[in-house]
């Protein structure tokens, strides 16, 4: 065998590899999509592996209709919203602190921030739960979006390295110019750091849109169910009706799915370099 | 030019929402959590003191304990895993084939999801009658109703949502190892086995701990998809994992007290993992390229 043709062998084994490897991430989406358009009629009649015949909405609307899914879809966006904006305002004010003001308590503070990271949430959602009710916000808005609007120690802790990085003298110019602190921040460490806050966004959103156990124990009944906890509920509740339970799951999914694909370059990237969470 | 006195005012306004958040929603949750060990709570009625009554409780109750075994077994099977598919992925993807990148962005895309959906699409798949895979067997396998299958089953499940990502930090870790190293050891006659064993995964050491660790961590606070592959831990509680423990203690059980300490028994375990992890990875020779 020539060293031409075993090379071309072995990128043959690769790609294949890697195609196998694609579809086997793949398939389940695709499955779920498929079923989620077929009728349950014919789901029943030919078993799961059958193409849509006729492509159907039913489900989709049944969900919207019969199972009230519209509620929980509202009240994720909007709980994603509120926490969204919450996080970036507040971690960009004080990583902008922690990276470029002098004050006493900064370094013991920051220490602090760091030993946050290694709670777990499995720890926290216990006495979370008991100081909601203890406050009588259990099963309310603000119970869902509370713990995270405050900006989270992860967040400030990589807008800070990033911040860290910014010229001194773009700050002192903007400074000599007159601008306040607010407009320092949005006239410059803003702009500058782009890149890095739409990373931030898209994590923040990724997160929270998929966030099942906090609302999962502190909501109750339909007013504020989120989608993830909705899900959950239709599927454990009927068993079985797998057309209308994809349907939920593609719901679910599909928004974060679009959302990864548009700025998948910069959330590949910086995963990388952060860790995300 | 303001003074100090107001510089320091300055930073106090703008760090005042975020120290708020840290100290009500992580620090004073930690003081509760000890609180509410101590204390015996149904959720209905006002707590009482019991001191440690609940730590005995949980320690003779063998649940919490089958609990952490359960745990680390789903450790045992989806870390090796998820990191050796990761690495060999990553090898793949950074032979720098045409469609590398597609490939990478696919792999990820079921972390991206939600893992309570995910759970519910491959209940659906793993469904013993009308269920994909099943069908696509021919067979009539119960990959979740078996108490031998429903672990593994629901540890192939976090396998599949981990691999792509895992890859990328191997990608990135492969990266930011020089090409001139590897021409090196091609001249002084090292095949691609030999460079892969002793140049190419010493130099991704850094990355492995980095996947490690956060893998285990991770790992050891499973929740979402096991909830909605097997609820109420599973077949003769097989996939009882130790977050879903927790919950059903405090939120089926009602017995708030018993579940802080079975959170505040998973943190020590967490701590303790970390610590040996690093411990071990310490032990073993670094090596830095930037010098």
């Amino acid at each position: 065998m020539t060293a031409v043709l075993r090379s071309r062998l072995g990128v043959l084994a690769s790609h294949l590899a890697l195609l196998a490897g694609a579809a086997l991430t793949l398939a389940p989406f695709l499955l779920s999509v498929l079923t989620s358009l077929t009728s349950p009629q014919q789901f029943a009649a030919e078993g799961p592996l059958s193409w849509p015949d006729p492509v159907t909405g039913a489900n989709y609307a049944q969900l919207f209709t019969r199972y009230e899914f519209v509620t929980p879809v509202v009240v994720t966006a909007q709980v994603v919203l509120v926490i969204l904006v919450g996080q970036l305002v507040f971690s960009v004010f004080a990583a902008y602190a922690f990276a470029r003001l002098e004050f006493p308590g900064r370094d013991a503070l920051f220490w602090v921030y760091l030993a946050t990271l290694m709670v777990p949430q499995a720890v926290t959602i216990i006495p979370l739960y008991s100081m909601m009710t203890a406050v009588g916000l259990r099963n309310t808005f603000w119970a869902l979006v509370l713990p995270y609007l405050f900006g989270s120690p992860y967040a400030v802790f990589l807008l800070r390295e990033h911040f860290r990085g910014i010229p001194g003298e773009l700050i002192d110019a903007a400074r000599l110019d007159g601008c306040g602190t607010l407009r320092i921040l949005r006239h410059v460490v803003v702009p500058v750091s782009k890149p890095i806050l739409t990373t931030l966004a898209v994590i923040t959103v990724v997160t929270h849109w998929n966030n099942f156990l906090w609302p999962l124990v502190i909501t109750a009944g339909p007013q504020w169910r989120v989608i993830t906890v909705a899900t959950a509920g239709l599927q454990s509740q009927y068993n079985g009706n797998w057309t209308v339970v994809t349907a939920a799951t593609t719901l679910a999914v599909a928004p974060l799915l679009v959302l990864f694909l548009v700025f998948q370059r910069n959330v590949v990237r910086s995963i990388t370099i952060t860790g995300f969470r | 030019m303001r003074g100090w006195r107001g510089r320091t005012a300055t930073a106090y306004l703008l760090l005042a929402p975020s120290l708020f958040g840290v100290a009500v929603f992580l620090v004073l949750p930690i003081l509760v959590v000890l609180w509410l060990a101590l204390h015996r709570w149904d959720i209905l009625t006002p707590s009482t003191f019991v001191g440690l009554a609940n730590v005995v409780e949980v320690a003779r109750d063998g649940r919490f304990l089958h609990s952490l075994v359960v745990t680390a077994v789903f450790v045992a099977f989806t870390i090796p895993a998820q990191t050796v598919l990761g690495l060999a992925a990553a090898l793949l993807i950074n032979r720098g084939l045409r469609g590398s990148a597609i490939y990478q962005v696919v792999l990820v895309l079921p972390w991206i999801c939600a893992p309570l959906a995910l759970g519910v699409v491959w209940r659906w798949i793993l469904a013993p009658t009308d269920g994909a895979l099943n069908t696509l067997l021919g067979t009539r396998i119960e990959w979740l109703a078996d108490p031998a299958l429903a672990l593994p089953s629901v540890a192939a499940v976090s396998v599949w949502t981990q691999v792509g990502y895992v890859a990328l930090f191997f990608v990135a870790g492969l990266r930011a190892i020089p090409p001139a190293v590897h021409e090196a050891a091609v001249l002084d006659g090292a095949g691609p086995w030999q460079r892969f064993w002793r140049i190419t995964l010493p130099l991704l050491r850094p990355t492995t701990f980095f996947v490690l660790v956060t893998g285990v961590i991770a790992s050891f606070q499973t929740f979402d998809a096991v909830y909605a592959l097997t609820p109420k831990g599973g077949p003769q509680l097989s996939t009882d994992v130790v977050a879903g423990r927790i919950y059903y203690e405090a939120f089926e059980s009602r017995a708030v007290g018993n579940a802080a300490v079975m959170a505040l028994g998973l943190f020590v375990v967490l701590v303790v993992v970390t610590v040996v992890q690093q411990r071990w990875f310490a032990r073993r020779t670094t090596y830095d390229l930037s010098t």
